[in-house]
């Protein structure tokens, strides 16, 4: 832990609240010299003591057997899961088959068209070649079954989000009761929802489209509060004052005004289905997910890669065209007539047909077989060339196998013995200590009660190994990303490179990082690290450039009149005052960092995500659903530990 | 106020008309992407390793080619898989290593799931090295001697100990109890999934390092890196009963399939063939080498095998 | 008092009160209705009454007439309560005690629909941030108050491009907000208060915002209008200038309460305390006072017939002029009657702020009553100066 905060604590802290944090340490100090003793005496043990826990297997395993066996003839699952089950296979299955009787070029030409219409040329031709992409791949009918998923996951997410998002934004109340949750949803691993809905509805379609609306709704729902919320109060004034009613006021000022919020929400929310449609495959989704995960099973990087490449080029598309609407509508461009936008629109929907039908006339409603290009063999020699060339003896640096297994020896082994050697208390001492420093006195005691609910779950031990491979990774994300960060910040050249790389590994799914990293680190803790490392890198990268560039010009002048070097510009003005944003990049790449090391049980990462693997896949919901919670407990812990008091946070992928 | 109560009464009341339409059974929805385009079709549950890869393969180029069905293939692992067939999701599992509680609650209790026929595949799990280390250390293969090249073994992962590489958590294992109950120096190191641990497997076998897993016959990657079994106490019926006291070798299993029971009923032509679906190790490892190995889709792999298997596969057609 | 509840608003339509505020009490805190109720909690001075109460009193005890045709000034500076007075005129805050009737009706005691109706057809505002709606096109936003009355598209698009074309905003009704200047902004805002033609425009300081240029033409907007319709107006402006220059009648408020009610020349020529003293010693004097301040009686039959005649409106500083010219003293003169004269002592007096306009043979001025700490006098005074007007 130390590895991640202490920077912050040490660098400038004004006077004040150095002294305030003064206050804070002596009051803990007491506490624990009162407590620890007591609870010493007590429970005397290095590890939390086995008389705190609470063993949960035999109820959960007797809940899951009572599921699976009232499954068809209670009436709850009859009356009221079987009908939102029934919902979702009807809707998705209806979509899909709208999507097939397009067929490839009505689907292209509709979706070339729609960007058209709300992105400009450029994003039109681009999303073509997208389509066809996917189909050139052979992926056509796998990339529609993910579409159809994710087009219902969206639309429900979108309406269920944006129905919670009003209440809270039109009800303080509300407000403050939602917030929380969605500040805690959001920091979730995708991992932790899939098992109790695996629960309640089975394997399958269902469960994955309920999956994804629950880990998708939550953006939009806080996107919507806040675009309501922070409205221009004095529009809505001099709205109210020319006598609207409060659901006029609604209509044509407050859901207008909020309508940058509105299509970011939209967007973040596909972003997200996209990423949890993917890793849904684990329960059944099907799609292109599915064929990711059947070809890590063979080992086959080059299949992985050809499945992938077509949910990184959706989920480019998706970002772009949706952030490109975003824009349009909040810019100021003349008001084309209703006339025009509604014959353009017409205009786009016959062409669209047209190009579905002249398919089906032509006989090529499927992607001709005879188009598929066979990626999978050449990515797969590449593959196996880097990896022998690599993994291990190359002169002077070693292989990378060496370097994961140095990284293991050196890094992961002591952080590990060493977090489960400290007595249990100290650990809880320590999260209450940093908690409180950056964030107030209610993130420390959430941080604890989490933290001690792990040690109640009777999953310490591999909650602290799970920890100390998230600190291993944050460490080494938070080193190369500040440094990029400052890299890309002071050079504009670095920047315009680094974006579409930045672009791409944000877009893709953390499924597809899986493989490569182990040909290149083997099985273990490593390659986990390795690709968490990976997927927190972007977002970590791109706050500190953003940061770095807000910082205030005038501060900057100033510093440079005064003949302060470069180096002792980003020393003295640039890094103090993009602390907010180094903060928050550091709290954006724990909880992405413990999304991937999570995902990592499944390349041999252990711990709880191990458990969670285990859990899905033996059906056993006692180990799975603890697992699942001490991740979220986890997760809590290190969000509010990360969290400074100002919350500023964007969301995932933003 | 008063609106509130009535709006919520009127939430209530239609909810309750909704849900008053009817049962809904989910445990008999099919796959939305099923009968997609009016075609018969089969779902057929795909278990990761590439053996059963390659039964999922002959079985639905058979289905396609030779009786017209459309095959979806869904990826499950085994325990839930039993859960999707039992509700119908999936149509058969075309190889299962035994899963007796499974077994008790769907075919014996609810009646769910139909037993399908042997596959004539007998599996086996062990513990296997590498054959060049077999070569070098005779006295390796009996694991009263494994202690001696616990140091050997050794990986960062495994800390002081040898490493006993295991793989993905879907697959049957007692190493965890084995190692604690035979007094080995040993730690467990999951892979998380077969995948990975065969990627490990396959760059230890390169550089001619020695190493210990967990494995199973048949599998297509004993032809890439030969290995050896190490002999654990012999099996005798029963001695697995307790998991936790363990302390003999696995089973040799005769692999089985099972069919979901309405599919079995009148799943036709389809449901019959699969019924017949038996074949040899040898059918298997061939088809598995060609996936896994050389890279071939499923698809081409199996239509190399039916084109010079034509007598095999004539007498499962119904 | 007499003046709202007798029937002197009914008899002639023509000098009723447009807006009757009476006893007005805005008070901000945990339990605000206490406040008014309370007489030892109203004699409190601000900083007391908020470290007693937690509570802020935005408006204190203020009441003032609305005459038809006028522009009525509320000025003060930042902090005084005037903007939260105008909104508590269509209730857009609500006023925690008091009376306000709107043509004799009471506006406190409207409910929703009637409120609505109230804001939709007979007060409009425009306001400092214009508060326009940045998705919509210029002719939109006019058309905005019309679509809310549930008026069809067509014809509120045609009314509103009349009302664009009045602003002086030809040719610039597709073009959303934030494509126009500051300035061409509130235009937009002035139209769309106009389009629903409401019997009183409120205006919340509306040219703050703007430059000084822009912000000169938009009062000579605003006079023009002013002229040509003659529509009631509520100008709340913490510019001294803007108010002088605009008002018919200036309600000067300091710390929620109006210390002084009365002409610009009342306001200038004799404030009412050390506190509007000091506010308009900058105002150059003689280009708001008129020369009935100025004049003495004539001090003869000769004196009364001979030098310049000027009207008793005229400026002190026109008719320097007129003096310095002919070199005698003018008369002042009103319907052909010498009402006095004005010799250069009397107008280098003004000038200098030595004549503080108290000549016993001026009419009896529509005297600028000092607005006293205790609000009721202050009240009775207004109401009983503005009663005898009216009568």
């Amino acid at each position: 832990m130390a590895t991640v905060t202490a920077p912050t604590v040490r660098t400038g802290l004004p006077g004040l609240l150095k002294h305030r944090a003064l206050a804070k340490l002596v009051l803990i100090a007491l506490a624990a010299a009162v407590l620890i003793p007591v609870v010493n005496a007590r429970w005397a043990s290095g590890s939390w003591p086995d008389a705190l826990t609470v063993d949960l297997s035999e109820p959960l395993g007797r809940a899951s057997d009572w599921i699976i066996d009232n499954r068809d003839s209670h009436p709850l699952f009859l009356y009221f899961f079987g009908h939102i089950s029934n919902a979702v296979v009807l809707s998705v299955r209806a979509v899909y088959l709208v999507l097939l009787a397009a067929g490839w070029a009505g689907v292209t030409a509709a979706a070339a068209l729609v960007a058209w219409r709300t992105a400009g040329l450029k994003l039109a031709l681009g999303t073509g070649l997208a389509f066809l992409t996917c189909g050139l791949l052979g992926m056509w009918v796998p990339t529609m079954q993910t579409l159809a998923l994710m087009v219902v996951a969206v639309l429900a997410s979108v309406v269920l989000g944006a129905l919670l998002g009003l209440a809270a934004g039109l009800s303080d109340r509300t407000y403050r009761a939602l917030r929380p949750v969605l500040d805690t949803m959001q920091v979730l691993p995708a991992f932790a929802y899939l098992l109790p809905v695996v629960l309640v509805f089975g394997i399958g379609v269902p469960a994955a489209v309920l999956a994804t609306v629950v880990y998708a709704a939550p953006p939009m729902a806080r996107l919507t509060a806040l675009g309501l919320r922070g409205a221009d109060q004095g529009v809505l004034e001099a709205v109210e004052s020319l006598g609207t009613t409060a659901r006029q006021r609604l209509m044509t000022a407050r859901l207008p005004l909020a309508r940058k919020e509105l299509l970011l929400g939209l967007n973040q929310t596909i972003m997200m289905a996209l990423s949890m449609a993917v890793i849904a495959s684990v329960i059944g989704a099907g799609g292109l997910g599915d064929r990711v995960y059947q070809a890590l099973a063979s080992v086959d990087v080059g299949a992985a890669l050809a499945a992938g490449i077509p949910i990184v080029l959706l989920a480019v598309v998706l970002d772009r065209v949706t952030a490109a609407a975003g824009d349009r509508l909040g810019g100021d461009g003349p008001e084309t007539s209703g006339r025009l936008r509604a014959l353009q629109w017409g205009g786009a929907a016959v062409l669209a047909v047209a190009a579905a039908i002249a398919a089906r006339l032509a006989g090529r409603l499927d992607w001709p077989e005879a188009w598929v290009v066979n990626i999978a063999e050449p990515v797969n020699r590449a593959v196996d060339w880097m990896t022998a060339h690599l993994y291990s003896g190359v002169p002077y640096i070693g292989g990378t196998a060496d370097w994961a297994g140095h990284f293991t020896t050196w890094v992961l082994d002591p952080l590990r013995s060493g977090l489960q050697g400290l007595p249990w208390w100290s650990v809880l001492l320590i999260v209450a200590t940093l908690a409180w420093l950056i964030g107030t006195w209610q993130t420390a005691l959430t941080a604890v009660l989490a933290m001690a609910g792990i040690g109640v779950l009777g999953v310490w031990q591999s909650s602290l190994d799970t920890l100390s491979q998230v600190l291993a990774a944050v460490a080494v994300t938070l080193v190369l990303g500040l440094a990029t960060g400052i890299a890309a910040a002071r050079s504009d050249r670095v920047e315009r490179l680094l974006r579409p790389v930045l672009d791409v590994f944000q877009t893709m799914p953390q499924f597809v990082y899986l493989i490569p990293v182990v040909a290149l680190f083997g099985v273990g803790r490593a390659p986990a690290v390795a690709a968490a490392v990976v997927y927190a890198l972007p977002a970590v990268v791109r706050i500190t450039t953003q940061g770095l560039r807000q910082v205030d010009p005038a501060a900057l002048e100033s510093a440079r009149s005064l003949g302060a070097s470069s180096g002792q510009q980003l020393r003295q003005v640039q890094l103090p005052l993009a602390r907010p944003a180094l903060l928050l990049a550091v709290n954006q790449g724990v909880v992405l960092v413990l999304a991937v090391v999570i995902i990592g049980g499944l390349v041999g990462g252990g711990a709880l995500g191990y458990d969670v693997v285990f859990g899905l896949a033996q059906g056993d919901l006692a180990t799975g659903l603890v697992a699942g919670v001490a991740i979220v407990c986890l997760g809590l812990v290190l969000d509010r530990v990360t969290q400074p008091t100002e919350r500023r946070r964007t969301t995932k992928g933003a | 106020m008063r609106l509130r109560t009535t709006s919520a009464m009127a939430g209530v009341s239609a909810l309750l008309l909704l849900t008053g339409c009817g049962a809904a059974d989910m445990t008999k929805q099919a796959s939305p992407f099923a009968n997609a385009q009016g075609s018969k079709t089969v779902t057929l549950s795909v278990q990761s390793w590439v053996g059963a890869q390659a039964n999922v393969a002959v079985a639905q180029y058979l289905l396609e080619h030779e009786l017209g069905y459309r095959v979806d293939t869904v990826q499950v692992d085994e325990v839930p898989a039993w859960d999707a067939l039992s509700q119908g999701r999936v149509d058969a599992i075309m190889e299962d290593w035994g899963h007796p509680e499974q077994e008790q609650r769907y075919v014996k209790d609810k009646k769910t799931i139909a037993r399908g026929g042997e596959l004539g595949v007998t599996g086996h799990i062990g513990w296997f090295v590498p054959t060049y280390f077999a070569k070098k250390h005779p006295d390796v293969t009996n694991w009263k001697n494994l202690n001696k090249y616990a140091d050997e073994l050794r990986t960062p992962e495994s800390g002081g100990k040898g490493q006993l590489l295991d793989g993905s958590p879907s697959y049957v294992t007692n190493d965890k109890a084995l190692v604690k109950n035979l007094n080995l120096d040993y730690q467990v190191v999951f892979a998380g999934s077969e995948a990975a641990q065969i990627t490990q497997m396959r760059q230890f076998a390169k550089e001619k390092k020695p190493f210990l897993t967990y494995w199973y016959a048949p599998q297509w990657l004993f032809k890439k890196v030969p290995m050896t079994e190490v002999k654990l106490p012999p099996y005798k019926e029963g001695c697995d009963a307790d998991p936790d006291k363990v302390a003999c070798a696995y089973p040799h299993t005769p692999l089985q399939k099972y069919l979901n029971s309405d599919f079995a009923r009148s799943g036709g032509e389809a449901a019959a063939l699969l019924k017949n679906f038996k074949w040899t190790t040898e059918d298997q490892n061939q088809v598995a080498l060609m996936i896994a190995d050389q890279k071939l889709t499923p698809e081409e792999a199996a239509k190399k095998w039916v084109d010079s298997h034509e007598s095999t596969w004539r007498a499962w057609l119904p | 008092m007499s003046t709202l509840t007798t029937p002197a608003a009914t008899d002639t339509a023509v000098d009723a009160p447009v807006f009757s505020v009476e006893n007005l009490w805005k008070v901000f805190g945990p339990k605000a209705d206490r406040v008014p109720a309370d007489p030892e909690l109203t004699a409190l001075a601000p900083a007391e009454l908020r470290s007693r109460t937690g509570c802020t009193a935005a408006v204190r005890d203020v009441s003032f007439d609305v005459r038809k045709g006028e522009v009525f000034v509320v000025m003060g500076l930042s902090g005084s309560g005037k903007s939260t007075l105008v909104r508590c005129l269509t209730r857009l805050i609500e006023p925690t005690s008091g009376r306000i009737a709107i043509d004799g009706e009471d506006v406190l005691g409207m409910d929703k629909a009637r409120l609505r109706e109230l804001r939709r057809h007979r007060a409009s505002m425009v306001f400092q941030h214009f508060g326009l709606l940045p998705h919509r096109s210029v002719l939109d936003n006019v058309a905005y108050g019309l679509e809310v009355q549930g008026m069809g598209k067509a014809e509120r698009r045609a009314r509103a491009k009349e009302i664009v074309a009045k602003v002086g905003l030809e040719g610039m009704e597709q073009r959303r907000p934030g494509q126009l200047s500051g300035g061409q902004q509130q235009r937009v805002g002035l139209a769309r208060a106009l389009a629903v033609d409401p019997q009183v425009l409120l205006f919340d300081e509306p040219f703050s915002a703007l430059d000084p240029l822009i912000r000169r033409d938009m009062q000579e907007e605003v006079v023009r209008l002013h002229r040509e319709e003659g529509r009631t107006m509520v100008f709340i402006t913490h510019d001294l200038n803007e108010a002088l220059k605009l008002g018919d009648r200036i309600a000067l408020m300091r710390d929620g309460q109006v210390v002084q009610l009365g002409t610009p020349e009342e306001i200038v020529g004799s404030p009412a305390d050390d506190y509007v003293r000091e506010f308009v010693r900058e105002v150059p004097r003689e280009q708001v006072m008129t020369v009935r301040t100025a004049m003495r009686p004539p001090e003869s039959a000769d004196e009364a017939g001979r030098g310049p005649a000027v009207a008793p409106d005229v400026t002190v500083s026109e008719a320097i002029e007129a003096v310095a010219r002919t070199g005698t003293a003018a008369r002042v003169v009103d319907d052909g009657r010498c009402l006095g004269v004005v010799d250069s002592d009397a107008l280098l007096g003004v000038v200098a702020g030595t004549n503080t306009g108290t000549n016993g043979a001026a009419p009896k001025p529509a005297s600028a009553v000092p607005a006293q700490a205790t609000g009721s006098k202050a009240k009775a005074d207004t109401k009983a100066d503005a009663g005898e007007e009216v009568v």
